[in-house]
């Protein structure tokens, strides 16, 4: 990449962001304000299920890993009067220990098989929340205290409860962070292996990358950052249900991501923005409304068999002269 | 000694595949291994390699048992191999490729990847430097922002050993290293090998192109698993067992 495209692209990307903070301006009602913040938490979940994805796994559980997130952050802020600040980092930590201990017996399976072993793992973690009644509540877990209040005498007094528009700022800022986070892992050393992995396991074991260890990084990392974005909806929404995390969901961040396309960083991002916003545009529709979704997911797959955010490449391929162009990432 | 197998078995089910295996390769050499088609070559490769577990018997490298250690283990002892079929990371360019396969030396930390830390500067810049080095020694230097998918079959199987020199072994296994490769390709390929042993790396590979047999300091013939005959590639080319395994025996019918 030339140094003016490069420079184009930050303008391009530090002009969104900017458009993203002054967003609460412009748009007043709180119910437009909760859309945005429930899609930057997607847009978390689908990025750090994409992370997974490069090293050649797709996991069809990963809504689980933000149950796990938001269960133990609601719970312990909640029994132990803990501060959310600190216990939604330990939420994360939770979803990622999980995730440890059961990589490693899944890793030993690959590409469609983990999937299939993911999506048990997935409704297990559910099941495990819905039985532990005690805590987790019989219905969903109710009474999860709001993000305390930020109180720094003579320079700001931020409050949560009952407010968008601080959520609103501080999500995308989270947001902001997590993504950085996984751009720089996938660009650096740790995401070439990954992307070699999922391209040939056994080339990569015989230049002595230990395949399995770093199959299990990768679902340590998203997990991660799952358990992080799920932890911080339950002290965003208060009120957090097993149904939210459970098959569903999972099949509807899978789906996210194949729509914006996984081979880009941007895909999630623009997959998880169009899919969660054009319904929106069309709840009119009422239980129709749905089939939007549908046949926005067949248009993608037939026609832009890389994603939307492929759309670009695609287009570069068929019509532009670059040769050998590359695709970043690998194919299932 | 280098490296030694001791009574390398592996059975498949009933069948034996390799059974009873003595070889042994010295410091330096270029060994080559032949027989006709499955004779258990490629099975020996994958024992050695640790992608298979051996029924029985030990495989010792370096004075160290690496007998049934993970693929990625027995890399880590100083093994390095291709395959028989160009396995590459089809999507990464040439250079990214051999970038890529410099894991092992040097080994970097992951919060330095993620951070970008000056050491891992340090250490990335080294490792594009001695990448473009194995690319210019294996020839492909000129073709290093190809997707390795790309490149003629001959090409790709060059990038193999340019991958496989990456984790800088002592032992090189070559899996039929110039099959279905043009004449000036295999000229080449053994103008590579020749380079390659002087850099003090020893060499064992399955081969059935004699040119490359020529160049072995040793051959050793399997037929049905079991070795039948060992020596410089002209006495084994006298050996009656070898011509009988290979074009079968006069009286047969």
């Amino acid at each position: 990449m030339n140094t003016k495209s490069k420079l184009k692209k930050t303008a391009g990307l530090a002009g969104l962001v900017v458009l993203l903070f002054l967003l609460p301006l412009f748009i007043k009602r709180p119910y437009y304000v909760h859309i945005f913040i429930t899609t930057l938490i997607s847009i978390i979940v689908v990025s750090s299920l994409r992370t997974i994805a490069l090293s050649g796994q797709v996991s069809v559980g990963h809504a689980a890993f933000m149950g796990i997130g938001a269960y133990f952050s609601g719970v312990v802020s909640k029994e132990l009067a803990l501060t959310p600040w600190l216990t939604i980092p330990l939420g994360g930590l939770a979803a990622m220990i999980v995730a440890v201990f059961m990589g490693y017996p899944f890793v030993r399976v690959r590409a469609i098989y983990f999937s299939m072993v993911s999506l048990f793992g997935g409704i297990m973690i559910v099941n495990i929340i819905r039985v532990a009644q005690k805590w987790t509540g019989a219905a969903g877990l109710a009474g999860i205290p709001p993000l305390s209040p930020i109180n720094i005498p003579g320079l700001m007094n931020i409050t949560f409860l009952g407010q968008k528009v601080p959520y609103y700022y501080f999500t995308l800022l989270l947001t902001l962070v997590c993504l950085a986070f996984l751009y720089r892992i996938e660009h650096c050393r740790v995401g070439m292996i990954w992307k070699g992995i999922a391209q040939s396991h056994m080339v990569a074991s015989t230049v002595g990358i230990n395949e399995a260890g770093f199959r299990v990084l990768a679902l340590a990392v998203g997990c991660f950052f799952a358990g992080i974005a799920g932890a911080w909806y339950a002290h965003y929404n208060l009120v957090v249900t097993p149904p939210a995390f459970g098959f569903l969901p999972s099949i509807f961040l899978v789906m996210y991501m194949l729509v914006g396309g996984r081979h880009r960083f941007s895909g999630p991002i623009v997959g998880t923005a169009i899919l969660v916003m054009v319904p929106e545009l069309f709840r009119g529709l009422k239980e129709y409304a749905p089939l939007i979704l549908g046949g926005i997911m067949v248009i993608v797959v037939f026609l832009m068999p890389q994603g939307i955010a492929g759309l670009f490449d695609q287009m570069k391929a068929k019509y532009g002269e670059v040769r050998n162009r590359k695709v970043p990432g690998n194919a299932v | 000694m280098l490296f030694e197998t001791k009574g390398l078995t592996k059975y498949f089910g009933g069948l034996a595949a390799v059974s009873q295996l003595d070889m042994h390769v010295n410091q330096g050499e270029i060994v080559g291994l032949i027989g006709p088609n499955g004779a258990g070559k490629t099975t020996v490769f994958n024992l050695i390699t640790g992608f298979l577990r051996p029924t029985s018997g030990r495989v010792l490298f370096d004075g160290h048992d690496i007998t049934g250690k993970k693929p990625h283990c027995i890399a880590g002892t100083g093994i390095g191999r291709t395959f028989q079929l160009a396995y590459l990371f089809p999507d990464f360019t040439v250079l990214e490729n051999v970038v890529a396969s410099f894991y092992l030396y040097p080994r970097f930390h992951f919060w330095g990847a993620v951070f970008n830390t000056p050491a891992y500067c340090k250490k990335e810049k080294y490792i594009l430097n001695q990448a473009g080095e194995v690319l210019r020694l294996v020839g492909l230097d000129k073709a290093k922002d190809e997707l390795a998918k790309n490149l003629p079959h001959g090409h790709q199987k060059v990038l193999g050993v340019a991958r496989a020199l990456a984790i800088k072994p002592k032992l090189l296994l070559l899996d039929e290293p110039v099959a279905g490769m043009t004449r000036d390709e295999i000229v080449f390929s053994l103008g590579v090998f020749e380079k390659i042993r002087s850099q003090g790396i020893t060499i064992l590979l399955v081969e059935h192109n004699m040119e490359v047999m020529s160049l072995c300091d040793r051959v050793i013939v399997l037929n049905f698993g079991q070795k039948i005959a060992e020596g410089s590639s002209e006495e084994v080319r006298q050996n009656e067992a070898v011509i009988q395994a290979y074009f079968g025996s006069e009286n047969a019918t």
